[in-house]
């Protein structure tokens, strides 16, 4: 339901971020999260940055794995 | 996938060999990656993969479409919508149709930017369509925040926005588990759901690659297997236990929760989201005095019962025939994440036309 | 001259032939160029090709090019994927009251410069003025004339079972550069149209190999609609490797924002070649070594299993068909 980009912070101003993801860049709104940086990694969903991304899915899903 | 003697979540999935098991994949783009990646085509016979109600546009009943289209072509309304919502078939028409007779219809990609648009264009009168589930609630209430903060009277929302938790309750018997969409707990958190184990209600969150959607179908089969009562974050690098708590807040500051109804499913209580009486004057149903339209669904759509599970849209009498993306009958048809549309552009088989 | 088109410039006197004279015949001329009512041409005896186009786009320019560039290149290409040599072209303009003057005549300029690298010449053209809001700017109609090579017979219907399928370049530029050209969606991203004149490409790839079965251009609908053309018309499956498929970082970037699929937006300097498995590698050698070509790829295989569809091996090696391209492209978002 919701498509989400994972893109990077290029800068963040008044509470929006300029996004890059793979070369096409967007201003989005930072507002709903509360700790951002140039260099942060964010998914982008319908132009607000719902979540910093933290990991990658492979870390991330190795991890899981491990645990079964 | 397959380090060293670790298992690979493709094996644990291709080798299950227990009792059927039903899992809803609750999120239209899980719908649409799960297709577009072929992993239905790997699944083991005894693993059945419901596509649930979550996607905004497949949900939204054909009366919020006559709403749209009367704002449009009564009130001299410009729309402003998603993409995915143009030609959702409405009770007559559809936006497209409306579209088609003159009306002003703009897709554009967030609704802040229906905002900018109405700023630009003072002479008409703007409505952004707010559809979607709490991950795209957000972007509207900021939208609505814009518009205040910059005095512009030509800009409204006609709201159709939903919550999922109530309903996962009213879909409890539908599926033995959900997999949960990964960017609605990005905003509402993980354990929004975790909380559900105590009503007997099983998932797992789950992301989007193919890494994470495999890993997660596994967590859930093992969990099944175990018979007991679980839930896992299977997202953590995105969706954290409390979720964003800005969002949640700008949410509760200027939405309020109501009944609502979805398509197919009827109304299930305190499952949508409306603006609060103080923002009145952005709530294009009390702006426009909007009639109280209920709207006429196709008869022989079944959309309702494929969205929970209860028949595939194979076993629906147009699915193919009278009903085909490009002259949908029901919702699930038009976005590309509905689940007859996907069945429709991934079918192997041609149907008897 | 005035500084935009009138309606007088449509009405056939004084300001009629200023234009012509002023914008259209400084930019085509040459010795073939009619100033009567048809062009007289000396043809060579053989199999000549004819195509007809009109091209619409809005905005008219774009990076990478404009809708006298395009023009040029769809009637060009066309020719070429028939093996045909492209020679003359004519050209029939309908111009938007108030068209800015200078650039009708880039646009002109353009189709100049096109021509030229293409080899072929402009023989004939029309012009017609619109009222304001009757055309959206300028739309332009080509028609051409090519001369097929000896022996080459390409066509839709001619793909096997066991044939290669070769795409020229990375897929959806020109689709995706008019997306962000028209700044409905606040997107900004470093993308330039394909729009290319290809007939240099092909005459490469029939200089290479002497069994070309199908050349066609991949152009609205892009690479995905071509594909379900041919399966269809050969009667054949089409197998794809999804990741073989070349797509430029920044295309794939905004697809993702809009929920698009670069394999349906349009090129317009882009082929999709079918020829036999072992002449593949050699047709791509010299496609790599072209200006418009670099990163030609192999991007599948012709099956004789699932006639009609277009069938991908994914990125986790399930198999899954490609859905078939139909209706308004509508950014996905929720």
């Amino acid at each position: 339901m919701c498509v989400g980009l994972p893109a990077r912070v290029v800068n963040i101003k008044d509470g929006m971020a300029l996004v890059d993801a793979s070369g096409a860049r967007r201003q989005v709104s930072a507002e709903l999260i509360d700790e951002l940086d140039p260099g942060d990694y964010v998914m982008v969903h319908a132009g607000v940055a719902i979540a910093k991304i933290t990991a990658d899915d492979e870390e991330e899903t190795d991890a899981l794995l491990g645990e079964l | 996938m397959a380090e060293g003697n670790k298992v690979s979540a493709r094996e644990i999935i291709e080798n299950y060999r227990g009792p059927k098991l039903r899992i809803m994949e609750v999120c239209g783009t899980h719908t649409h990656e799960i297709f577009r990646l072929g992993i239905r085509n790997i699944l083991p016979e005894n693993i059945e993969l419901i596509s649930g109600p979550g996607c905004p546009v497949c949900v939204t009943p054909v009366g919020f479409i006559d709403e749209a289209v009367y704002l449009a072509q009564k009130c001299g309304c410009t729309i402003t919508t998603f993409g995915d919502l143009i030609r959702v078939p409405g009770t007559e028409k559809s936006l497209a149709g409306a579209r088609s007779e003159g009306a002003k219809v703009q897709p554009v990609y967030t609704p802040t930017d229906a905002v900018q648009y109405a700023e630009e264009h003072p002479d008409e009168q703007v409505v952004f369509l707010a559809v979607g589930f709490e991950t795209t609630t957000p972007s509207a209430c900021l939208a609505v925040r814009m518009a205040k903060d910059k005095g512009i009277k030509n800009f409204s929302l006609l709201t159709a926005n939903k919550t999922m938790t109530n309903a996962y309750r009213a879909l409890k018997g539908s599926a033995d588990a959900f997999l949960y969409p990964g960017h609605v707990n990005a905003v509402t958190g993980a354990d929004s759901c975790a909380q559900l184990v105590d009503e007997g209600i099983y998932g797992v969150v789950c992301g989007f690659t193919a890494r994470e959607i495999l890993t997660a179908l596994a967590v859930t089969i093992r969990g099944l297997e175990k018979g007991e009562p679980f839930f896992r974050n299977c997202y953590p690098r995105v969706v954290t236990d409390e979720g964003s708590i800005s969002g949640k807040k700008i949410m509760e500051e200027f939405m309020e929760p109501c009944d609502s109804e979805w398509r197919g499913l009827g109304v299930i209580p305190q499952s949508g989201l409306r603006l609060r009486s103080e923002f009145a004057e952005y709530d294009a149903r009390v702006k426009y005095k909007l009639p109280e339209m209920k709207g006429k669904p196709n008869p022989a759509c079944r959309c309702g019962e494929v969205l929970q599970g209860k028949c595939t849209p194979a076993d629906c009498k147009v699915f193919g025939k009278g009903c085909t993306p490009l002259h949908p009958v029901g919702a699930c048809m038009v976005s590309n994440e509905g689940t007859c549309a996907a069945w429709y552009a991934y079918r192997r088989e041609n149907i008897n036309e | 001259m005035s500084k935009t088109v009138t309606l007088a410039h449509g009405a056939g006197g004084k300001q009629t032939s200023e234009l012509i004279h002023e914008v259209f015949e400084s930019h085509f001329k040459n010795p073939l160029f009619t100033a009567d009512d048809a062009a007289i041409l000396e043809i060579e005896p053989g199999k000549l090709a004819m195509s007809t186009d009109g091209f619409i786009v809005s905005p008219y320019e774009f990076p990478g090019g404009n809708v006298g560039k395009l023009s040029i290149c769809g009637t060009v290409n066309d020719l070429s994927c028939m093996g045909a040599e492209p020679l003359y072209l004519t050209c029939a303009f309908v111009i938007e009251e108030g068209f800015p003057m200078d650039k009708l005549e880039e646009i002109a300029a353009a189709m100049e410069k096109t021509a030229a690298e293409a080899g072929v010449r402009i023989v004939a053209g029309d012009t017609k003025v619109a009222g304001k809001g009757q055309v959206d700017g300028v739309f332009i109609t080509t028609t051409g004339i090519g001369r097929i090579r000896d022996g080459v017979r390409t066509g839709g219907a001619l793909a096997k079972p066991g044939d290669a399928v070769i795409v020229t370049g990375d897929v959806g530029r020109h689709g995706c550069t008019i997306l962000l050209a028209r700044n409905e969606y606040g997107i900004e991203a470093d993308v330039d149209s394909d729009c290319a004149p290809l007939w240099g490409t092909v005459s490469s790839v029939l200089d290479a190999s002497d069994d070309i079965h199908v050349i066609r251009d991949a152009t609205r609908g892009g690479v995905g609609t071509v594909l379900y053309e041919i399966a269809e018309q050969s009667n054949v499956g089409v197998r794809i490797e999804a990741e073989a498929v070349p797509v430029d970082d920044a295309v794939k970037g905004v697809c993702g924002m809009l929920g698009l699929e670069p394999l349906y937006l349009a090129c317009e300097g882009r082929l999709v070649i079918i020829a036999p498995r072992e002449e593949a590698d050699g047709i791509v050698e010299v496609l790599r070594k072209g200006k418009y070509s670099g990163n030609a790829a192999i991007i599948g295989e012709i099956t004789e299993d699932m006639p009609g569809k277009v069938v991908m091996t994914t990125e986790i090696g399930a198999e899954t068909l490609l859905p078939q391209p139909g209706g308004e492209l509508l950014p996905r978002i929720c």
